[in-house]
């Protein structure tokens, strides 16, 4: 009994010893990998905010960081009709509609508002000269033909 | 009366034409089941609360007399003369332009608890709550036959393609 108490607190001792030392290494991964899994974190954060801003995401219509900024603005949904809009488009595959009114009152601006299958309803002012020539956004290319409709 | 006739006839006809046009898919019965739903309306005793309801109600009798006419033993043994449902979509005249034909005739032919949702919130501009009124359906169930009826709109589209 006397020799195995012996035996045992000499493992004990070198059980201790690997034990901390394994910690240390592990802690120390540990901590690094959370420190990247941090900074990768903040910056998928902030580039959803760029991203995303004031308008909504929808796998149907994507909108870049650079159109949101540039040539987009969210605006308030006046609830117009399709007899009162210029132009309408109507996606039933990718499940949206949009419709596109001219601006009277601003020049080569258009209003764009976005119906979703969701229930979600948004509006964008667009403003045609800060369109660049090869957008490939949906929004900015709706506005563009609802100006040509005109 | 001849005002109340002349005012709903203005308001609400070409509307009521299209959604019964998107039912039967023949000109004669939809102007049939509009005249159907203007004369129950005008026989209707309840009071109409404002004029959101007295659409959503025209709207909602004019599918139940639709559907109604298409169950009828008389109608299925029938074949409508010298129209063809392919070309359905060319005799709904929309109050805008639509330039894709292929996929409103396919929204006409999907079965019926997807085609009017997807008819009313596409075409006619309804939104999820007004067709959940309308079609006297949750929300929910509106969002979900819309989803899974643009699926099958995606597939008989598909398998048209030449």
């Amino acid at each position: 009994m006397g020799i195995q108490e012996v035996q045992g607190n000499c493992n004990a001792q070198a059980y201790q010893k690997n034990r901390n030392a394994g910690r240390g290494e592990g802690f120390q991964k540990r901590f690094l990998q959370n420190l990247k899994d941090r900074d990768e974190a903040k910056q998928a954060a902030a580039d959803a905010q760029v991203t995303v801003g004031k308008i909504g995401m929808k796998p149907g219509i994507r909108v870049s960081a650079a159109a949101t900024q540039e040539a987009m603005q969210a605006v308030e949904v006046r609830h117009m009709s399709y007899e009162e809009s210029d132009h309408v488009k109507i996606a039933v595959t990718e499940g949206y509609t949009l419709k596109g009114k001219r601006e009277e009152s601003a020049d080569a601006k258009v209003y764009v508002e976005a119906k979703y299958d969701d229930g979600r309803l948004e509006a964008y002012q667009v403003e045609i000269n800060k369109i660049s020539a090869n957008t490939n956004q949906k929004i900015e290319q709706f506005a563009l033909e609802t100006m040509n409709e005109v | 009366m001849e005002e109340k006739w002349s005012y709903l006839a203005d308001e609400y006809r070409a509307m009521l034409y299209r959604i019964a046009f998107s039912n039967m898919k023949n000109r004669a019965d939809a102007e049939d089941a509009v005249q159907e739903a203007f004369l129950r309306y005008m026989k209707d005793e309840k009071p109409i609360q404002n004029k959101e309801h007295e659409k959503a109600w025209l709207i909602r009798t004019t599918i139940h007399i639709c559907l109604d006419i298409l169950k009828s033993g008389w109608y299925q043994r029938t074949v409508p003369w010298n129209e063809s449902f392919e070309n359905a979509a060319k005799n709904i005249y929309l109050p805008y332009q639509v330039k894709d034909d292929r996929t409103l005739d396919a929204v006409l032919q999907l079965p019926v608890h997807y085609r009017n949702p997807i008819y009313l919130f596409y075409y006619e501009d309804y939104s999820i709550r007004e067709i959940a009124e309308i079609l006297n359906e949750k929300e929910g169930t509106v969002k979900t036959r819309l989803r899974r009826g643009r699926e099958e709109v995606k597939k008989l589209l598909t398998e048209r393609r030449p």
